[in-house]
């Protein structure tokens, strides 16, 4: 089914409820204190759990077709290429001076 | 197949659409591709993010300090609550409680218009302490050479984000004086639809941009 799929009020609510309990652990887990760089690894993962229960639920991609859930991973594809062609060059090379400027 | 008689009665639907359901997933398809823009448009920024951070990473945990945790912590959860409404706006096109929609589309307004000013409330405490972006830095409360740079940063990936956020409100307006008109149905709410999956990208950077910049300690 896609198009016109109407979202049970359980799966909203349980969604809202999901992403604020994220939301506590997200900021108790900051004042842990975590080695680095494991604090944002912690950060980052409960991040994107929280990013899947948007987009899967508040967004509809368990119901839409696929195309759209294609759509989002191939940004964050793109996005992973954009990161990591960037990093090869700044990574190997002297802190530019000019950014203390 | 295409059940001729009853595309026709629907007056929604243009001519070259199949029928209803068609139309409405091209919709969001076509909405999709544009939400890939926008994550390309603010991965830019956090590419910036990232290759500054490795470059500097005393300096974001001592900058990130000056950010206050308890008012990040609250534009999250006001815009978790304003994801959820919208959800429940386009619930309610669905089932077709035209009351219900205008309703949950002001009350989304609303909530966005709270992290408005709270983040006008941020801003306005670090300007006044000479927190600015780029060459206008004034403060001195924190010791590294590179200070200015999280700070513009800051002010870049929020500041999108905030504009985001009033263009957000802006197609809401819309929704609401379209709602009250009586446009939208259980068989067309494709506005409705399309506005919402942009509202919960707008949640979605937030939920990013929360840790990344208010969290690191």
């Amino acid at each position: 089914m896609s198009g016109h799929h109407i979202i049970s009020l359980k799966y909203l609510l349980g969604a809202a409820t999901a992403l604020v309990v994220l939301t506590i652990i997200t900021v108790g887990a900051s004042f842990i204190e975590i080695p680095r760089p494991f604090d944002l690894i912690v950060a980052l993962s409960l991040a994107f759990g929280k990013a899947t229960v948007v987009a899967a639920i508040f967004m509809g991609l368990i119901w839409d077709k696929k195309i759209n859930t294609m759509a989002l991973l191939f940004s964050l594809l793109f996005f992973i290429i954009m990161i990591g062609i960037t990093l090869l060059d700044t990574l190997y090379r002297d802190v530019p001076f000019w950014i203390y400027s | 197949m295409a059940n001729q008689n009853a595309t026709h009665g629907e007056s929604h639907v243009a001519h070259h659409f199949v029928d209803s359901e068609q139309q409405l997933d091209s919709s969001k398809l076509g909405m999709w591709l544009f939400l890939v823009t926008e994550v390309l448009f603010f991965g830019g920024l956090f590419v910036a993010y990232i290759v500054y951070r490795a470059w500097n990473p005393e300096l974001f945990y001592m900058s990130a300090k000056e950010l206050s945790t308890t008012l990040g912590a609250i534009n999250t959860v006001v815009l978790i609550g304003s994801s959820l409404t919208i959800a429940l706006a386009v619930r309610a096109a669905q089932l077709n409680q035209r009351a219900l929609l205008s309703r949950y589309l002001i009350v989304t307004i609303l909530l966005a218009c709270v992290f408005l000013v709270i983040k006008y409330f941020e801003y306005t405490s670090k300007f006044a302490v000479g927190i600015l972006p780029g060459e206008f830095y004034t403060y001195e409360g924190i010791d590294h050479p590179g200070a200015p740079i999280f700070f513009s940063i800051y002010y870049m990936m929020t500041g999108l984000h905030g504009l985001h956020v009033i263009i957000g409100i802006g197609l809401m307006v819309y929704l609401v004086v379209k709602a009250r008109a009586g446009t939208y149905t259980a068989a067309y709410y494709t506005p409705v639809e399309v506005t919402a999956l942009y509202w919960h990208l707008v949640d979605l950077i937030w939920i990013f941009l929360f840790p990344l910049l208010y969290l690191i300690e």
